[in-house]
């Protein structure tokens, strides 16, 4: 019998607020967190909308190491971590630390610090960048500084695979939790407000002006988006044994590659579907069981398109009665904390039998024509939620989260 | 763990000392070194003007004329590398089409320069001016997504990003997908490009080689007078396949996965004895994982790369990880010669081992003249000498903690 994995803890950093509870209430209420852009000027642009997180104190977090001296990446996933460990009333002292272990994702790693660097060449003061440009930019120190932070020696991984990247590192975490190789892992996902991925994705045409509505007619496309999101996976006997709340078991996964176009996904949504039926399958769920699907949907014209026909192929007529949200209608788009932190949402959904809306949407793309949840959450009995997430590369992640109750 | 059974039946390299696995093992061998004057870009200024570049890469010569426009530096050595590995292992386009092929890649960096200039353009230019061709590539995972491209890779993609280690924690986790039955064939190595950007940034941070001393312009591991690393570049891949699958197809097998390990030093490497037990711990347990003991090892490709501490803790590591039993174990350190590739570096380290164990013929150390004092690496020889290899055991160990070690096995085993 494999060992089951489940979810005990969760900590979120996000732009509709930081900590499980204060999110969870403000996504229920369907609220927004996208607003014009304050981490740089955006006069040069066209688009000048984003979903930052404000007020974030990065000392409240990180009690170990120097705070003022990490990527702000770092910070968020330190931050989410703790909330997590705490969330699942966790003794760190309780851990065997080499069997605690960190596996994250990411689309742009620190990249205010290659930013920085760019600055400073530019402006032909390359002079000002010292040895921290090595110590702070490499993607791999998010997940090294939230170890070191909390003194973990197990696992460190840092699977980099862009906007499906939170799902890749859970699915990672399973695996190695499955194979006996740690106790308790963090995973997750986290992504800084860039400079960079702003500039390319207002090049792409792919920013809207107002607002995220995804599977809206006239939707306009994404809005980008920072934070991060952090489980903690521990097997169910141990997570029993303590008396742990377990939000959901982690299922199974499924993980494919388009091998078509670096930006835009396959016409039919060939890897998406592959990736949905390889994570029912590891998962062993009926498609007519799932009962929630979280959808990646960015608000672009082509992927709620696409991702809606990759539902329909998999689904059949099934896809009509299964409700499906896009909290980026809320979020914008987080990058490699996304699917992290929808992963957390679909937890969240299993546990609380209440499902997140798909706000802004009041007027239906005839091309979408499935239950988005429009603009109000519902309750419902939620025993497996699926968590979909795509990303450039054409990489494709989907994740299964079943109800406690289905695990005895 | 049990599983399973993952062979190796391919390996491409694209490397500034050959760009195949037997070139690759002869430039060793000779001791040939990559360490050269940089011509890609202008290191005035810099500490160190040296580098191992592949001068006069040219991917057409293994990807055709396809339209190559939209690869960068990266993807390219990525894509001519699985080109290679793909050639050499059989996997026509034809089986590719019938049966899901994945690639694992590590990459510290991946496209550190194309990211970089695409922010430079935007703020010399401005925002309208950067090129949405170039964006695309700006992800991390972007050499391995074009690479699946370009090959028709529709399964596993992953991009794994562990530091110096990530070529070798992609061929772990690669292998683990493998031995649970989630992937029956996979590309899975590493690449890492030489650029300004990240050289700059081995240069501020002190790591690399000066070329005035007395030592002269390389890098010596485990000599007395290392005074640093070199960088270098290039692309390592393996075909790893499910054993049955490997047998039913009757492809050709050069080894197998035997043991893989890894481990994460809290301290970053701020604290001796930490860092030194994280690099025994990976030792310990892909030595569990293999089901093999310390003294049935009987090969070291180390990960040392001529820094002063890093080599010292590594020498100290595998002593203790080993339980002692180092000084009849014979040891190379291709940084010596191919320069510290970064994510590339594992798996350029497999590659050689693979020659090794079908040659025989096991690398020295060039101008290694004296091991540091104390250093339990008897073995360690500036000649390339004859070398039975069953079992070796690969070195992964990075800057600021991470350490990564795997067991490879011969054929005949």
């Amino acid at each position: 019998m494999e060992r089951r994995i489940v979810i005990t803890g969760i900590g979120v950093v996000t732009p509709i607020g930081t900590g499980c509870e204060e999110f969870w209430t403000n996504l229920i209420e369907g609220r927004s967190g996208i607003a014009p852009v304050q981490s740089f000027d955006t006069s040069n642009y066209d688009v000048h909308r984003g979903a930052e997180v404000k007020e974030f104190n990065a000392e409240e977090y990180i009690l170990n190491l120097d705070a003022a001296h990490l990527g702000r990446a770092s910070q968020f996933a330190i931050a989410a971590a703790r909330l997590a460990l705490a969330d699942a009333g966790v003794e760190i002292g309780s851990l065997d630390r080499k069997r605690a272990g960190v596996s994250m994702g990411t689309t742009s790693g620190e990249p205010r610090e290659v930013e920085r660097f760019d600055d400073a060449y530019v402006s032909k003061k390359l002079d000002r960048i010292g040895p921290e440009f090595l110590a702070l930019y490499p993607c791999h120190v998010i997940a090294a500084h939230v170890a070191s932070e909390l003194n973990f020696a197990g696992v460190n991984i840092m699977i980099p695979t862009a906007c499906a990247a939170g799902n890749y590192a859970i699915a990672h975490a399973l695996d190695v939790m499955r194979a006996e190789r740690a106790d308790l892992m963090l995973a997750g996902g986290s992504d800084a407000f860039s400079r960079i991925t702003f500039t390319g994705f207002a090049r792409l045409g792919a920013v809207a002006p107002e607002t995220c509505q995804p599977f809206n007619r006239f939707r306009k496309g994404m809005i980008p988006g920072e934070g991060a999101g952090v489980l903690v996976l521990e097997p169910f006997d141990r997570a029993r044994r303590r008396g742990a709340r377990i939000y959901a078991e982690v299922g199974g996964y499924g993980l494919s590659c388009d091998a078509h176009h670096m930006t835009a996904a396959h016409p039919q949504g060939d890897g998406a579907k592959r990736a949905m039926q390889q994570a029912l399958t590891d998962s062993k769920t009926k498609p007519e069981d799932v009962s929630y699907i979280s959808a990646h949907g960015t608000g672009t014209l082509t992927n709620d398109r696409l991702e809606t026909i990759a539902v329909k192929r998999l689904f059949k007529d099934a896809a009509y009665r299964i409700p499906i949200s896009s909290i980026k209608s809320m979020l914008g788009h987080t990058m490699g904390a996304a699917s992290a932190i929808e992963a957390a949402v679909c937890a969240l959904a299993v546990f609380n039998d209440r499902v997140p809306p798909t706000i802004n949407l009041n007027d239906p793309d005839p091309d979408c024509d499935l239950d988005y949840v429009p603009n109000f959450a519902r309750e419902m009995r939620v025993n497996v939620a699926m968590n979909n997430a795509y990303a450039f590369g054409g990489n494709n992640a989907s994740l299964i989260l079943k109800k406690r109750e289905l695990l005895n | 763990m049990i599983g399973k059974r993952v062979v190796i039946t391919g390996m491409g390299v694209v490397s500034p000392l050959g760009d195949s696995p037997a070139r690759l093992h002869d430039s060793l061998c000779q001791g040939l070194s990559a360490i050269k004057p940089i011509q890609l870009f202008s290191t005035v200024g810099l500490g160190c003007p040296l580098g191992g570049e592949i001068i006069d890469f040219d991917a057409a010569k293994y990807l055709g004329q396809r339209n190559l426009r939209p690869l960068d530096r990266t993807s390219r050595l990525v894509g001519s590398a699985a080109q290679l590995a793909l050639e050499h292992s059989g996997w026509s386009a034809e089986m590719r089409a019938a049966q899901e092929v994945g690639l694992v890649l590590g990459t510290m960096f991946c496209s550190l320069h194309t990211i970089s200039e695409f922010d430079r353009r935007a703020l010399e230019a401005g925002p309208a001016y950067a090129s949405p061709m170039d964006f695309s590539n700006t992800v991390i995972n972007a050499a391995a997504g074009q690479t699946a491209i370009v090959h028709n890779l529709r399964g596993v993609n992953t991009t794994i990003s562990t530091g110096v280690t990530s070529g070798l924690e992609a061929i772990s986790y690669a292998t683990d997908l493998i031995r649970t039955g989630r992937a029956r064939a996979l590309l899975s190595g590493g690449a890492d490009e030489l650029c300004f950007e990240s050289f700059y940034g081995f240069d501020r941070a002190g790591f690399l080689c000066r070329s005035n001393d007395s030592a002269g312009d390389f890098p010596i591991p485990f000599d007395t007078r290392r005074n640093g690393l070199a960088l270098g570049e290039g692309a390592a891949l393996l075909v790893l396949e499910d054993a049955e699958l490997a047998r039913e197809r009757g492809a050709r097998i050069f080894g197998e996965i035997k043991g893989r390990g890894s481990s994460y030093d809290c301290s970053r490497g701020r604290n001796g004895s930490d860092a030194v037990e994280a690099i025994a711990s990976a030792i310990r347990q892909a030595l569990s994982d293999a089901f093999l003991l310390p003294h049935e090892i009987d090969c070291l490709s180390a990960s040392a790369n001529g820094s002063q501490v890093g080599d010292r803790r590594e020498a100290e590591g595998v002593f203790t990880g080993l339980s002692g039993q180092t000084h009849r174990l014979p040891v190379t350190a291709i940084k010596s010669m191919l320069g510290e590739t970064l994510g590339a570096s594992g798996p350029m380290q497999a590659v050689a081992l693979l020659e090794t164990m079908r040659d025989r013929v096991l690398p020295g150390i060039p101008q290694l003249k004296e091991i540091e004092h104390g250093f339990p690496l008897e073995m360690a020889r500036s000649e390339s000498r004859e070398t039975d290899v069953t079992h070796g055991l690969i070195n992964s160990i990075g800057l600021d903690g991470h350490c990564c070690s795997l067991i490879i096995t011969g054929c005949d085993n």
